[in-house]
């Protein structure tokens, strides 16, 4: 029986609920592979030796996160960093547009339905200046970015490992999956999501609107923009933006809205009025985007 | 002085420890509660088109995303002042119901049950849901199946079964189709039977540990949450508060929060304590949830989760006891199935008229010369309890500040007091069984914790270890478990 464990950083859940989510193919995938560890659904507290599969969620957000995943990679055959999170950053990495000294300041001192008082210190661990993917600071076989990652991967990825294989899993961007007609529109002013009445058939990016869909990997089925809602980007870079050093989440979108628009450039880059909510949100923690040269990563975080 | 720590506490949603302290004659002096991250969700809201709100926020947490994504929107409604039409709140108030069906099934038959199911003092690596998949596979599969229905709805609702994205300023971005209330509409009514014959497999559970419901995690409280009229209901309502006895002490709308709940900081643990200002520290200790909500009701209004109800209130009353928590999320669970059926069976479910929509809004430098400030609560009762969300923007809806009060900081001081009363009742001596520490880590499952949410944080935590301390806090023993 091929060992799985499951380990959660600094998340929200929703990855270890995408696993549960195959809801009675969850029955089947255990009769191939036994579940050593995960703390949501077991009382085994230690991290057992010898795992085969490890399955590790969230971001790096202190030193607790930090010793958890080193000794998972320690004791683990296969780790796989499973959701936008662990990959990227994902969005717990939008911290550090602020300095974790104005995040506390907010919760405990300086709040409207808190008597003030200082941050806690007893017991709990001290904040790490930035949040990590867990991607960035330990040795990965495979990441799975998704904000969760699609039920059905899961069981895409894990049978084949479980028999030995290398997964094949799809490798194209959000726009691939989406039923949308992109136009060239000329217009000359981008549109906040909550104005006017969205074309439930045509292309955001050619309404207007900010999408991230062309920017992102598409292993999700396009869902959002299937529900009238603009890619926020939460599955991660598309491969294209993580294989060129010279592509970036924000230089690709200004680019495609200036080609679809026949907007000039800087007139594009005027008008997006949020880049690190709306456009690095879910990467901004993450050193492969943050290296890249043409990225604003680094005008953005505060340490 | 020694130390017993119990880490993390295991099969609730995101991470904590208890330590337990004693004297030197082996007697409980003191015990904790503690919630050990914070990520800060309510400072980096700011900056962001508050529009962006109910799709940043239910990564405050994965299991009541749903909860996050409803109380965001509403907020939002309120910034813009829009009203959504009658369909788009039914189609609201049921994407709701399908985070009810999910969230108390996952709850009750994956993270609680096994200890009632398996027992307090099973072994621990039986004593989980892959221990019921193997022990009982029938009931295993009654629990995937109930709890597969909410997500459905979630999903077909809200465009995903995880982080859904259709609650929009003004309504939803999406309506239902005659197909889609089919589907679910089957789906809902099927589920009403599997939270029959799950309720069928509970009650004997209640009688079999009424010892333990009567011990276990002891406290006294104020309750609070959402009704309209009296009735139970989730989406929508005014906060009703009432005292130990049952006797309301408050009523107020959304936006008066402030003028009675305050929270207060305690040195160790990240997740803050709300209590009732107009009572002080600690004596307006309250409660929300399940329990609460069946204490502050007067009807569930559906057919037989109301007979439930009956039959729980000639039982228990005014409950107060932690575990009642189970069974009052039990008969949750069938009126949200119930209602369900009834919100899909009307046909307003169905209806084209889904948002209402904001037509212009000022720029960032029109807002920034006007100094106008726009302020939005939505307020909604989530599975654990009422869930504030509060924005401020400027006059181009740009989040300039954020509250987040959620239901389980408002049961902190109860666990927190339920667990070091318990740990006095039963610990005397360092020598402690794995299957009374279990005991301790039930009073907190029984109130479903959701600790992402509760400090909008979470936690990498060390193992399972207790560790004996000497006087001089030197390790002298550590157990691994």
């Amino acid at each position: 029986m091929v060992k799985i464990a499951l380990e959660w950083l600094a998340s929200c859940a929703g990855c270890e609920l995408s696993i549960l989510d195959l809801h009675e193919e969850l029955l089947d995938l255990l009769e191939h592979a036994e579940i050593v560890y995960a703390p949501i659904l077991m009382d085994v507290k230690e991290i057992p030796d010898d795992i085969d599969i490890a399955i590790v969620s969230g971001s790096v957000r202190n030193e607790d996160n930090k010793e958890r995943l080193q000794e998972l990679r320690e004791k683990s055959k296969t780790l796989i960093a499973y959701g936008t999170c662990a990959c990227y950053g994902g969005i717990t990495c939008m911290a550090d547009l602020y300095s974790p000294e104005d995040l506390s300041a907010r919760s405990f001192s300086d709040n409207k339905s808190t008597e003030p008082a200082e941050q806690p210190s007893e017991v709990v661990p001290e904040l790490l200046p930035i949040v990590h993917p867990a991607g960035d600071l330990a040795d990965i076989d495979y990441f799975l970015p998704g904000c969760p990652p699609k039920e059905g991967l899961i069981k895409d990825v894990l049978i084949p490992l479980i028999d030995g294989k290398v997964p094949e899993i799809p490798k194209k961007s959000v726009c691939a999956d989406c039923h949308r007609q992109m136009d060239h529109v000329e217009f000359d002013k981008l549109k906040r999501r909550v104005v006017g009445d969205m074309d439930p058939e045509k292309c955001f990016l050619s309404q207007g609107y900010i999408c991230l869909g062309s920017v992102t990997l598409g292993r999700c089925g396009a869902m959002c923009s299937a529900a009238g809602i603009p890619c926020h980007g939460c599955g991660g870079p598309s491969l294209d933006v993580l294989r060129e050093p010279n592509h970036d989440v924000y230089n690709c979108l200004v680019n495609r809205i200036a080609h679809l628009s026949k907007m000039p450039h800087k007139d594009v880059e005027k008008q997006i009025y949020d880049k690190g909510h709306l456009v690095y949100g879910f990467v901004i923690g993450s050193t492969i985007m943050e290296n890249k040269k043409v990225s604003l990563i680094p005008q953005l975080i505060k340490k | 002085m020694k130390q017993i720590e119990i880490s993390p506490v295991t099969r609730i949603e995101g991470h904590a420890k208890i330590t337990v302290q004693l004297d030197d004659s082996g007697n409980v002096s003191d015990a904790h509660f503690h919630v050990m991250e914070i990520r800060g969700f309510e400072k980096f809201l700011e900056g962001a088109a508050v529009e962006e709100a109910p799709r940043i926020t239910p990564r405050i947490c994965g299991v009541c995303q749903t909860a996050h994504h409803i109380a965001s929107a509403k907020a939002t409604d309120a910034v813009f002042g829009l009203k959504p039409p009658e369909t788009a709140e039914k189609l609201r108030e049921l994407m709701l119901l399908g985070q009810y069906v999910h969230s108390h099934s996952l709850h009750f038959y994956f993270l609680g049950a096994p200890d009632l199911v398996m027992g307090p003092d099973s072994d621990p690596a039986e004593r989980n849901v892959l221990g019921i998949i193997k022990n009982n596979p029938d009931l295993a599969k009654m629990a995937i199946k109930t709890r597969a229905v909410g997500q459905h709805i979630t999903s077909i609702i809200g465009g995903k079964p995880v982080h859904p994205v259709t609650a929009v300023p003004g309504g939803q971005s999406k309506g239902l189709d005659a197909e889609g209330r089919d589907k679910l509409l089957n789906d809902a009514k099927e589920c009403v039977g599997l939270v029959e014959a799950g309720v069928e497999v509970a009650k004997p559970l209640f009688e079999e540990y009424a010892d333990a419901i009567e011990t276990l995690g002891p406290v006294e409280t104020y309750f609070g949450g959402l009704t309209s009229g009296g009735k139970l209901g989730f989406y929508d309502g005014q906060m009703k508060v009432i005292d130990k006895e049952g006797s309301m002490v408050h009523e107020f709308e959304s936006n008066d929060y402030l003028d009675y709940i305050e929270e207060k900081v305690q040195p160790w643990s990240y997740m803050k304590f709300p209590f009732l200002k107009q009572v002080g520290f600690p004596d307006g200790s309250y409660r929300v949830g399940p329990l609460a909500r069946l204490n502050i009701v007067d009807e569930v209004p559906t057919e037989k989760a109301g007979a439930l109800y009956g039959e729980y209130k000639d039982k228990f009353g005014m409950a107060q006891n932690p575990l009642l928590y189970h069974y009052a999320r039990l008969i949750e669970l069938m009126y949200s199935a119930e209602r369900a059926v009834e919100l899909l069976e009307d046909d307003a479910i169905v209806g084209e008229d889904i948002r209402q929509g904001v037509d212009s809004l000022m720029t960032r430098a029109e807002a920034k010369e006007s100094n106008e400030t726009l302020r939005g609560v939505g307020i909604i009762e989530a599975p654990r309890g009422s869930l504030i969300h509060d924005y401020e923007t400027d006059g181009a809806g740009i989040i300039q500040r954020a509250n987040l009060i959620v239901a389980t900081g408002q049961n902190n001081l109860s666990m927190d007091i339920g667990v070091r009363e318990t740990a006095k009742a039963l610990i005397h001596g360092e020598e402690v069984s794995e299957g009374l520490k279990n005991r301790l880590e039930m009073i907190i499952r029984a109130y479903d914790p959701c600790l992402s949410c509760a400090t909008h944080m979470i936690n990498g935590e060390s193992p399972l270890l207790v560790d004996i301390h000497d006087a001089d806090g030197i390790l002298v023993k550590r157990h691994v478990i």
